[in-house]
């Protein structure tokens, strides 16, 4: 029993959705064997209590803390620039200490999100790139070796940069849309006045018999 | 004879033009009644069907019961003589069941625990309208009849909902001839691209109500949360100041949206069958270019402009969203601190 079942099992648990073979397979070895079944139920007994513990997704009447929370930043209309840098200069340490174990939780969270195909204006980033790889076909001398090793490196913790900003693009999509599906929901509120259209549908009834 | 032969042309088109004129008005008056047929039987018949959402290279399967029983709670002289029952399931991955029971609608999802909402209709991949008042539709789209086609083995009637406008897409639905229920749904582009899909793969049309149902019905549903008295309309200190014509704003609040409990300032926007929901918070970024993303119909897209970042999410095509993301305008007064 592997750490990658552990992983599948929490992502099942999560509702992040998993290639279907591996989670049918996940769920039949975990039906058989005790051990990943009892950890099936700590997650989901995890989930419950931390549910539990926040219920402010669905506590509307929390809309006031909320308006107070926001009102508390006054970010949200005038940003303290000074602050944010500072912000995100610490979340990019962490990113980089985190690493090695993050990006299994990256994998993980990404094929949760393939759902959504996103489309970005890439053509800029090309057009920066594509110069800088001509100059590397024309090494100059002796130091054509490390530049273009350099290069490559820059090239790599680039694409990481680039994945990393796209799985959090992703993210970010995929928390507006189904928090656009759950405003709907809320949304379909009847209006008291519409009462009758039930009783209305009896009498219809009553007479097509 | 040049003449006479141009001028005879000029007469067969002028009452072929006629011909179809009326021949689409009356068309239009065809589509409409299938729509309240439609309507009507979502209401009215014991269904049990399946269907499965066609989208991104993904298929969704459901399961969806539709009955009225008999209230045997009713009192004597109770109107509510039949209790309206539904259920919508999805049936791969984490369990996501919708019930109703007349007007509790009950929502049982893996991101919240269970609760209940004061509602006529589930809120699920087929646009509720269709089992509502459908005239509202007519005020934004036209109601085209096609023609006859064959779906889920059944003779089925094809009727286009066509935007009257270039800012929404098309509804191409396929409906039973012998019950009026849905079979097949698609999302078009003007171009004609298909976006999404409904098919339906099963149709069961009773007389009784089925087993499943009639259980539902002494089922204990979750507790209702009362969000009607809580749907204020909250003042934001910014307008969306362009829609496609025919958006009614529905609600305006703020919140935290709960799977990265970012706090929005959200807009609700409704044209009868399309929903647009426009967000607005704080970003880290100065600026950053718009992006955006597909699931089957539905866009998100977003944009950050002087440390505010703007996003839209519905069922509309990209230069409509885009449009609207653009038109968003903040109060002076509170952008200066």
């Amino acid at each position: 029993m592997s750490e990658s079942k552990f992983e599948t099992i929490s992502s099942i648990v999560d509702n992040y959705r998993v290639p279907e073979q591996e989670s049918e397979q996940t769920i039949d070895e975990m039906l058989k064997d005790e051990n990943l079944a009892n950890t099936w139920e700590n997650y989901h007994l995890i989930g419950d209590v931390m549910r539990n513990e926040v219920p402010a997704a669905l506590q509307l009447d929390l809309s006031a803390q909320i308006a107070s929370a926001i009102a508390d930043e006054p970010t949200v209309l005038a940003p303290n620039t000074s602050n944010n840098n500072a912000a995100t200069g610490f979340k990019a340490k962490v990113i980089q200490l985190i690493k090695p174990a993050g990006q299994f939780a990256i994998a993980a969270s990404a094929a949760g999100l393939m759902i959504i195909g996103v489309q970005q204006n890439t053509a800029d980033t090309n057009e920066v790139i594509m110069p800088s790889q001509i100059v590397q076909t024309k090494p100059l001398g002796g130091f054509a070796n490390p530049v273009s090793f350099n290069y490559q490196q820059n090239t790599k913790s680039q694409q990481q940069a680039e994945l990393e900003q796209r799985i959090e693009q992703q993210r970010r999509f995929q928390a507006l849309l189904s928090d656009h599906e759950q405003q709907i929901k809320l949304s379909e509120v009847r209006k008291t006045d519409k009462k009758e259209s039930l009783t209305e549908m009896d009498k219809e009834l009553e007479k097509s018999q | 004879m040049k003449l006479l032969t141009s001028f005879s042309f000029i007469c067969i088109f002028i009452t072929s033009l006629f011909v179809s004129f009326s021949a689409v008005s009356a068309d239009e008056e065809q589509a409409k009644l299938l729509l309240e047929r439609l309507s009507q039987s979502l209401r009215q018949l014991n269904f049990n069907t399946s269907f499965v959402v066609v989208k991104n290279n993904q298929a969704e399967p459901y399961h969806w019961l539709h009955g009225l029983a008999e209230n045997k709670t009713a009192e004597q002289g109770d109107n509510n003589k039949y209790v309206e029952l539904e259920i919508l399931a999805l049936l791969n991955g984490p369990r996501r069941d919708i019930l109703r029971i007349n007007n509790i609608v009950s929502y049982n999802e893996p991101e919240y625990a269970p609760y209940s909402i004061d509602s006529s209709q589930i809120s699920g991949p087929i646009p509720a309208v269709f089992s509502q008042d459908i005239s509202i539709l007519e005020e934004n789209y036209h109601l085209v009849l096609v023609g006859k086609n064959r779906v889920l083995g059944r003779a089925a009637q094809l009727v286009r909902i066509v935007p009257k406008d270039s800012h929404r897409f098309g509804y191409w639905l396929w409906l039973d001839q012998q019950s009026g229920l849905l079979l097949k749904l698609a999302i078009i582009t003007r171009k004609g691209n298909l976006l999404e899909q409904i098919q339906f793969t099963h149709l069961d049309i009773t007389d009784t109500v089925s087993e499943n149902l009639s259980q539902l019905q002494t089922t204990e549903l979750p507790k209702v949360i009362d969000v009607a008295t809580q749907q204020k309309t909250t003042e934001l200190a910014w307008q969306v100041n362009w829609l496609p014509t025919g958006f009614k704003p529905i609600k305006s609040d703020r919140h935290r949206i709960s799977t990265n409990k970012q706090a929005v300032e959200f807009m609700l926007f409704n044209d009868g069958l399309v929903d647009i929901s426009v967000y607005v918070n704080p970003s880290n970024e100065k600026n950053r270019p718009l992006e955006f993303g597909n699931d089957g119909a539905t866009l998100v897209l977003s944009q950050v402009v002087n440390n505010i970042e703007v996003s839209v999410v519905g069922k509309i095509p990209l230069e409509t969203a885009k449009e609207i993301a653009n038109s968003v305008s903040f109060n002076t007064k509170v952008t200066s601190p």
